[in-house]
């Protein structure tokens, strides 16, 4: 077999692998901030500002995972022909680094294609998602390392002097460039109207997208059951509050984002009682970790407010959304809205403050 | 660049066995579900090798072969862009392992969307291919002021 396309040369192979390389890097780093965020062992701290933070670097995870599609799949293409060398098999060396790639190559596109199922919600897998998905990506970025080790002596980043790999090239960046405009609507407002392949839409009530619907967090019921009460639990006793008794406190409002774990993140505006204020109501002090938990006992029915964030005015016990009473879809009676964190934090149908 | 090769390759071994640590909590003891996600990871690069690259290698060979050279380099990257996009589109459109309806996410008409955002391609393709034959018609012209102009692409 016979390969003649302008594709097939070292110096585009190198390119490309250079822009992979970044894309993946910038994947596993904001993943792996994702991760410690929801999962923070003693030593790792987020701050609460900026509110943006989140938004820009679960942003940057989904948006570069999508770039490094089309650069993937161009990379694999200027490879290709190496799949058919001969002899398959040279040397122990030779069989070990076949191998790695075979593992590179595997790990990246599990990555790739489950994260992109993940962000349409589509699930067509036994497995739960994000502990694969974080798993693998060890896997990826570790056999990336070898694989640019192993091949470093090779790498030519000089200028392409052939037009037609030129073209490749363009064409390359274009598609990569084309795959992000077409998709970042979801996070970023000034291509909201532009994506045509955004996964978030203006559809959702108050303006804002619903992750989790009370219906299938089980609490129609005992969302709107007027005997709701909002317990804080310290270590001075509890102390109950009903929701009139909550927006008879003082009120604030903040411009606050929901960014997703799925990229896509919108700002809205929020109104209730701040957590200081909320604190210092119920005999405790800001600063001290709370663990919020909801009426809903799914998975994420319960999350850790750090100190961080309980000693943040902008940190809320929201009872209002975009000028109106907080959906039952976003939370009503009460959600908690924290700058720079992971949606899936930002617990809703909140029922019991405990502090830690 | 030894010093720094292996500073790549040790990390890398490490972070490829702390993945394989994490992935074996997820897969032993063994089920027969560990054996679909299996599948997923070997995946890739099967359909990739066998199915894919063939398909686009094919469908390259003959784009060059039958395209006038003024439509080639254009007619391939609109095809590559509609691949990628029809990729992209794809968990959208076909909802095998679709969890509760969320309203305001992946709710928005993305066949529309997707049928758009491929006709804003081809339209570039057709505007950069006849850039293009505007450019040779120049270049014919300036050289051949009295010869018989060759004003099409080859």
């Amino acid at each position: 077999m016979k390969f003649s396309s302008p594709a097939h040369a070292e110096r585009v192979t190198s390119r490309i692998g250079l822009a992979l390389a970044v894309t993946f890097t910038l994947c596993f780093v904001t993943g792996l901030i994702s991760h410690l965020i929801q999962h923070p062992p003693p030593w790792f701290g987020w701050p609460s500002r900026p509110v943006w933070l989140y938004r820009v670097t679960q942003g940057t995870h989904v948006l570069s995972g999508i770039a490094s599609i089309p650069l993937l799949l161009a990379k694999l293409w200027s490879v290709y022909p190496k799949l058919f060398e001969r002899p398959v098999i040279r040397s122990v060396a030779h069989a070990l680094e076949r191998l790695s790639i075979l593992v590179l190559s595997a790990a990246a596109f599990f990555e790739l294609v489950t994260g992109l199922f993940n962000i349409a919600q589509n699930y067509p897998w036994t497995f739960y998602f994000p502990q694969l998905h974080y798993a693998v990506a060890w896997v990826a970025i570790g056999s990336i390392l070898v694989h640019i080790a192993v091949k470093l002596p090779k790498v030519r980043l000089t200028k392409e002097p052939d037009p037609s790999r030129r073209a490749f090239l363009r064409t390359t960046w274009l598609a990569a460039g084309v795959a992000v405009v077409a998709t970042a609507g979801a996070t970023v407002p000034l291509l909201r109207n532009v994506s045509g392949l955004s996964w978030r839409s203006g559809k959702g009530p108050q303006g804002l997208p619903v992750n989790r619907t009370a219906a299938a967090a089980g609490v129609l019921d005992t969302a709107r059951d007027p005997n709701w009460r909002l317990s804080v639990v310290t270590p001075k006793g509890t102390k109950t509050y009903s929701l009139d008794e909550l927006r008879a406190l003082p009120q604030s409002s903040a411009e606050l984002p929901i960014a997703c774990v799925e990229g896509w993140s919108q700002s809205a505006h929020w109104s209730g009682v701040s957590l200081p204020e909320l604190l210092r109501d119920a005999e405790s002090a800001p600063g001290t970790p709370v663990r919020v938990i909801s009426l809903d006992k799914g998975i994420y029915g319960s999350s850790d407010l750090p100190g961080e964030h309980t000693a943040d005015e902008l940190t809320l016990l929201a009872l209002e959304l975009n000028g109106e009473i907080l959906d039952i879809d976003h939370g009503f009676p009460c959600r908690i809205i924290a700058p720079n964190r992971p949606g899936v934090l930002q617990t809703k149908w909140v029922t019991r403050l405990e502090t830690l | 660049m030894k010093t720094l090769r292996l500073l790549l390759f040790l990390p890398g071994l490490g972070a490829i066995a702390w993945g394989a640590v994490l992935f074996a909590d997820y897969a032993f003891p063994l089920r027969p579900d560990v054996f679909g996600t299996l599948g997923w990871l070997v995946g890739g690069p099967l359909v990739h090798d066998l199915l894919v690259a063939p398909v686009v290698g094919a469908a390259g060979l003959v784009l060059s072969r039958f395209l006038p050279s003024c439509w080639r380099t254009p007619v391939r990257t609109g095809a590559v862009l509609t691949g990628v996009l029809t990729l992209l589109a794809i968990p959208l459109l076909w909802r095998v392992g679709d969890g509760p309806r969320n309203p305001g996410l992946h709710d928005a008409d993305t066949l529309t969307g997707l049928l758009v955002s491929l006709a804003v391609v081809w339209l570039g393709v057709l505007v950069a291919a006849g850039l293009d034959q505007a450019r040779v018609l120049r270049e014919d012209r300036r050289q051949s002021a009295s010869a018989a102009t060759t004003g099409h692409c080859s």
